[in-house]
């Protein structure tokens, strides 16, 4: 299996257990990167949002992995801003949450979120749903390149 | 895990019917039952979408669209922007499966709102393997909305 030497993942994630569970996940899937990590929607927007201010260059995220209860602004609104901002929007958003309510996931995808995906209880279960993530994102999915100059892995599964 | 079974309804909306066999070759999964409804060309998924409308109990609304690009009439970006413009169809994600691998079209596609971005393989097997991926992320990993 090939190391994803580019691939950036950012996490929305308030609970600090849940933080830690994905980022070792993540480097068990062999993102090479270390995920941007975000606490609270608001960070995760000021982190985005970065870029505009002309201050700053910040790297965006291929893949963005969000919780939706969240203090302060939760994550549908999270994924509202995101979703009509067009220099953000291209990004794709994949819920990652304790609720499984019929409401939350279909409007999750009313705001185009990109798939939803209940945290699993057990850290085996854990480690397949990342596995089947990080396939299906960074192995199968052609991805956006944000740097002219990036070097663009495209990883076609053997 | 969850043990029932999920039913899932995919809509293939792909002209070239060499891969309209392929996909429905690879689609069947093991823990879900799996109606695949297949049209080829932008219009007719439009069409089809309508009809889960007007005839709820005998057109069952797609889970799931599996998109092309290149058909000829409406192309799959425009099927794209209209049904992501559609109150009633917008929720349903739309995977693009395309030969293309223009960064314009990535681009493009994405900006729509599509729901992942993956271009044919010319080898049934690396195909039909990155087909497994995708169902496994769709009918396994991610949860669906079930009608």
């Amino acid at each position: 299996m090939d190391i994803y030497k580019t691939v950036m993942v950012m996490l929305v994630e308030d609970d600090p257990g849940d933080q830690k569970l994905i980022r070792m996940s993540l480097k068990d899937q062999r993102i090479a990167n270390m995920p941007i990590v975000s606490p609270s929607a608001e960070e995760a927007l000021e982190y985005l949002n970065a870029n505009k201010s002309g201050d700053v260059q910040v790297n965006l995220p291929d893949l963005i992995l969000l919780d939706l209860n969240m203090p302060g602004m939760g994550g549908k609104e999270f994924l509202r801003q995101i979703k009509s901002d067009p220099l953000l929007a291209s990004i794709p958003i994949v819920i990652l949450t304790t609720s499984d309510s019929d409401k939350d996931i279909l409007e999750s995808f009313k705001l185009q979120a990109a798939g939803y995906v209940k945290k699993p209880v057990s850290i085996a279960d854990f480690q397949e749903v990342m596995r089947t993530l990080t396939d299906y994102w960074f192995t199968i999915c052609r991805r956006i390149t944000h740097e002219p100059d990036r070097e663009n892995s495209k990883c076609l599964a053997g | 895990m969850e043990s029932e079974q999920k039913k899932i309804t995919v809509l293939l909306v792909e002209d070239d019917p060499g891969d309209q066999k392929l996909i429905k070759a690879a689609i069947p999964c093991q823990s879900c039952e799996i109606s695949l409804s297949m049209v080829s060309s932008g219009e007719a998924a439009l069409s089809y979408l309508e009809k889960t409308r007007e005839q709820p109990r005998q057109f069952l609304m797609p889970n799931l669209i599996l998109l092309d690009l290149n058909m000829p009439g409406m192309g799959g970006k425009e099927f794209l922007r209209r049904i992501k413009a559609n109150e009633e169809f917008k929720a349903i994600p739309v995977v693009v499966v395309t030969t293309s691998d223009s960064e314009t079209d990535i681009q493009e596609c994405y900006a729509l709102h599509a729901a992942g971005y993956i271009q044919k393989s010319a080898m049934p097997d690396e195909f039909s393997s990155v087909l497994q991926k995708l169902t496994r992320y769709w009918f396994s990993a991610s949860a669906i909305m079930q009608h």
